[in-house]
């Protein structure tokens, strides 16, 4: 089963992630902060990484610019902010991920995007319900 | 309700109370990076959170209130009085809201469109706020312009399927078109521009859409004058002849060359089953992204990283549409890119693999039933979906959150549990004096003891849980104090000591109320007005101190103020011309005497009644509060000093630990808190001076009076064998008080019922009380009895 990593400081957002990836099947944990999910990265590999931006202790360029200088398989990374800057999306992209999306996302467009990564055909696909 | 709206509102409040806290501490150090840093970031969230559900009106004013926060982070705009104050007014309407949410049962938020002109105001005025402060730093506007749309944010999502699939080919077709979006700001048409001929100029759109950037405003209310439309066109015009068209507001338009799209998006012959159109989008934008990310020059320690990641991302976007993916090429092309530390290798794969599935497509879309085969993840998908928290463990924080009421039940459990196994002695005492099996007797009994001590663990495990923290009554008083001291114009500095002392939550609930009307009566009648306090040569800035601690098992909170104090003389006139007390008490009462006299009902000091204190509520309702928790309130005064008000409050009040006694043939419980001890007293040591009962306990005169007289009931208390009386010392203010009752019994744990209905009027009873043998027990209240 895909494992995905959530991390984001706000419960509500990680609930509403949470709830479209399992719907999927995914496996779904958690992280609420970018030291808290370097903490997780060490304890087994992901799939994919659902990355905020803006968190306390260690923000999402941070995390992702300490995940990708590991020796270790690269996992796609979705950065998803709240806002739609265009220095926001560089700033990424240079950090690491691998997606930049702008909050509040449609569960449908998530999932599609989620499936993409993931290597998973149109067949495997269909907006959770 | 639905889990995720009530994680958004437990979350909301949370936050919210943080910002409050935040906020009001910036005002103090109004530099600190670090708080403005993370004040933002908590309205941030709290937006995004909103933005997640249908809330126009708390999403606009959270934007707004974000906006405001960023540009003081930024130093853009100082952190000053009006910025905080409109903060909390922001976020005293967000939390309105969320209660609203909160109280409606819907599985969906509630419709808060009503409140959508208060939002508009709240918003206006956050934004005027941001507004001064560009306008006081022009050099700021010119600088930096508002920031525009980027090529990232062209929503292409929002395009008609069939647009987007027909942009892809006239876009392949070589068209150069243009993508356009047209703000018109707000003051436009004051400024003699006209946007929609603005547009209309600009000939045919290829595809065109006008939009509002804002909710509309219900129409009462709708600024007509107020320019909030998007225009937003593909246009078939270059890029230079549009930057030429809009040459006078190039601030307000944003002007997009597109770019073909990745050939292999093109859709499929009409024959093909074509990919849907969300996988082809998200395919399309996984790959823009990848290219744009293989196009930066930096070289950072993670690049290598990075790499594997696009790698990683491109082969499964491939596998994602159907393509094959020649997968040594690609490790190969990783391998190289890697090793010259440079992003080419991988961009020529990538051409080369549309190339290629360029000539492949039709054969790559096979028919689903094919691909299902070929992608073994596929069927993991579509497997049935189990709910439950796979990753539990995992969960973040180690803190539970329980629902209150929740815990509510356990009490009440745990409370009926006690009541319950007190019934075990009355069937260890049947079973011996009725059937006669004191061996059976016995272990009863000594089952009596298990559960009575499991039940005591249990109960003191569930007192924990309910035992909160002072703070939750004490946090909003930093806001309380600030708000009404600047109403009232004076400058009061607050202190708050051991909010971290906790006690149960019964009782600190009911400590809210009587709080906010001590502390607003100090603020009002207590503190001076800055020129007063100068006058008498005291610091301008009055001093209100909020302490909390425990003394044994009780909590003592003291609110004290070094204002002008309560003045004896005042009170005694005040009382005497109210008729509360006569000629001769005018001259005997002592001053603390006179100052207890704001405790009766009825009394108000104030010489003009304020909208802030002056409820028509006096200290007497305090006081009835607090006695309503067994709680007492001393007040010391020293006139031009302060007023010291000191609440003692028992640490938990869900088991009432009671004596019975008996009297007039009938079982009374009195609460062990007020009773100091019993003793026997011989009728020969009572004897009366001046009319009342006396007698001397251990040196000490302690005046006596009969239950039965305080009961209204006209029988003689009856002695003892030994013609002694049982005598139950109770300690009500500083003096000892003797109640003579028939006898003392044992002591017992209850849960106290307060009375209800027309019996809740009769004050010399605390409640009642069900016993374990059934019957009813009614618990005397020594203090309104006396």
């Amino acid at each position: 089963m895909k494992r995905i990593l959530v991390i984001d400081d706000a419960a509500t957002v990680r609930l509403y992630h949470r709830s479209i990836l399992e719907e999927l099947g995914f496996e779904v944990s958690e992280a609420v902060n970018g030291l808290e999910a370097l903490e997780r990265v060490a304890e087994g590999d992901f799939d994919l990484y659902l990355v905020d931006i803006n968190m306390p202790k260690l923000d999402g360029y941070g995390f992702l610019r300490e995940l990708r200088g590991k020796d270790m398989p690269q996992a796609p990374a979705i950065m998803v902010s709240t806002e739609a800057g265009a220095n926001d999306q560089k700033l990424a992209f240079l950090s690491g991920a691998n997606l930049y999306i702008v909050k509040p996302v449609r569960p449908e467009r998530l999932a599609s995007h989620v499936l993409t990564l993931l290597g998973m055909t149109s067949n495997g696909r269909g907006a959770p319900s | 309700m639905n889990p995720l709206l009530d994680q958004f509102i437990t979350e909301g409040r949370d936050i919210l109370q943080t910002i409050g806290e935040r906020l009001l501490q910036l005002e103090d150090t109004p530099d600190d990076s670090a708080l403005m840093g993370e004040l933002f970031r908590l309205v941030h969230t709290l937006k995004g959170n909103s933005g997640l559900f249908d809330l126009p009106e708390m999403t606009r004013v959270l934007h707004a209130a974000e906006d405001l926060m960023d540009a003081v982070r930024d130093g853009r705009r100082p952190f000053d009085r009006p910025v905080a104050d409109r903060l909390l007014e922001a976020m005293d309407f967000v939390l309105a809201l969320i209660d609203e949410i909160g109280d409606s049962a819907e599985s969906a938020p509630p419709n808060t469109a009503r409140h959508a002109n208060d939002a508009l105001e709240l918003a206006n005025a956050l934004r005027s706020l941001l507004a001064a402060a560009q306008a006081t730093t022009p050099t700021a506007t010119e600088t930096e312009p508002a920031p525009s749309p980027t090529p990232a944010a062209i929503p292409f999502e929002s395009l008609p399927s069939r647009i987007q699939q027909e942009l892809a080919q006239r876009l392949e077709a070589g068209e150069p078109l243009c993508w356009l979006t047209y703000e018109p700001e707000e003051e436009c048409f004051f400024k003699g521009e006209d946007p929609f001929h603005q547009v209309l100029q600009l000939g045919e759109p290829y595809w065109r859409r006008v939009s509002s950037r804002e909710d509309w405003a219900p129409l009462d209310e709708l600024d007509a004058y107020r320019c909030i439309l998007r225009f937003e066109a593909i246009l078939n015009t270059p890029a230079e002849a549009l930057h030429e068209h809009f040459r006078y507001i190039p601030e307000q338009v944003q002007i997009v060359p597109l770019q073909p799209p990745a050939p292999s998006i093109a859709p499929a012959p009409s024959s093909e089953p074509p990919p849907d159109a969300e996988t082809a989008w998200s395919f399309n934008v996984v790959l823009e992204a990848q290219r744009e990310i293989l196009g930066l020059t930096d070289n950072p320690p993670w690049l290598s990283g990075r790499l594997r990641a696009v790698a990683t991302t491109l082969e499964a976007a491939f596998a994602s549409i159907g393509q094959a993916v020649d997968r040594d090429a690609l490790q190969q092309a990783l391998h190289s890119a890697d090793a010259s530390q440079s992003s080419q290798p991988l961009l020529h794969w990538l051409d080369e693999q549309q190339r290629l599935g360029d000539t492949q497509l039709p054969a790559a879309a096979p028919p689903p039933t094919t691909a299902t085969a070929a992608r073994p993840e596929a069927p993991e998908a579509e497997e049935p979906i189990k709910f439950g928290r796979r990753a539990e463990d995992r969960l973040a924080g180690h803190t539970l959150k329980v629902d209150q009421v929740k815990i509510d039940r356990l009490m009440n459990l745990i409370g009926e549990m006690v009541v319950t196994k007190n019934a075990l002695p009355y069937l260890a005492n049947r079973a011996e004096e009725v059937f006669g099996t004191r061996e059976l007797a016995r272990e009863i009994k000594a089952q009596y003891g298990i559960i009575n001590r499991i039940a005591e663990e249990m109960q003191d495990a569930i007192m924990q849980i309910r035992m909160m923290p002072v703070s939750f009554v004490l946090q909003r008083f930093p806001r309380l104090v600030r708000d009404t001291a600047r109403r009232l114009g004076k400058e009061v500095r607050l202190v708050m000591e051991g909010e971290s002392t906790e006690a149960d939550k019964n009782i600190i609930e009911a400590l809210a109320d009587p709080l906010v009307h001590i502390v607003r009566n100090s603020l009002d009648h207590g503190l001076e007005s800055p020129a007063e306090r100068r006058a008498s040569g005291k610091p301008s800035e009055g001093r209100l101190t909020i302490s909390a601690r425990q003394e044994s098992d009780r909590v003592v909170i003291e609110i004290s103020d070094d204002g002008r104090g309560i003045d004896p003389e005042r009170i005694r006139r005040k009382a005497y011309e109210r008729g509360l007390i006569g000629e001769p008490e005018l001259e005997r009462l002592t001053d603390q005497e006179a100052i207890n006299l704001v405790f009766a009902a009825g009394f108000s000091t104030a010489e003009q009644v304020s909208d802030l204190s002056g409820r028509g509520v006096g200290m007497d309702v305090v006081r009835n509060a607090i006695a309503c928790v067994n709680g007492t309130v001393e007040l010391h005064s020293q006139l031009g000093q302060g007023t010291r008000l000191q609440l003692s409050l028992p640490l938990s009040m869900a088991v009432t630990n009671v004596m019975i006694i008996e009297s007039a043939g009938q079982r009374f419980g009195v609460p062990m808190d007020t009773v100091a001890e019993t003793v026997r007293v011989a009728r020969n040591d009572i004897r009366t001076i001046k009319r009342r009962l006396t007698t001397v306990l251990r040196g000490r005169l302690v005046p006596l009076v009969t239950l039965n007289d305080l009961l209204g009931l006209t029988i003689e208390q009856a002695p003892n064998g030994d013609d002694e009386f049982a005598v139950l010392v109770v300690r009500i203010g500083p003096d000892p008080l003797g109640i003579i009752v028939d006898d003392c019994r044992e002591t017992i744990d209850i849960i106290l019922k307060p009375l209800t209905g027309i019996l809740a009027g009769l004050g010399g009873y605390a409640g009642s009380a069900l016993l374990g043998d059934g019957s009813v027990l009614l618990v005397l209240n020594p203090r309104e009895l006396l």
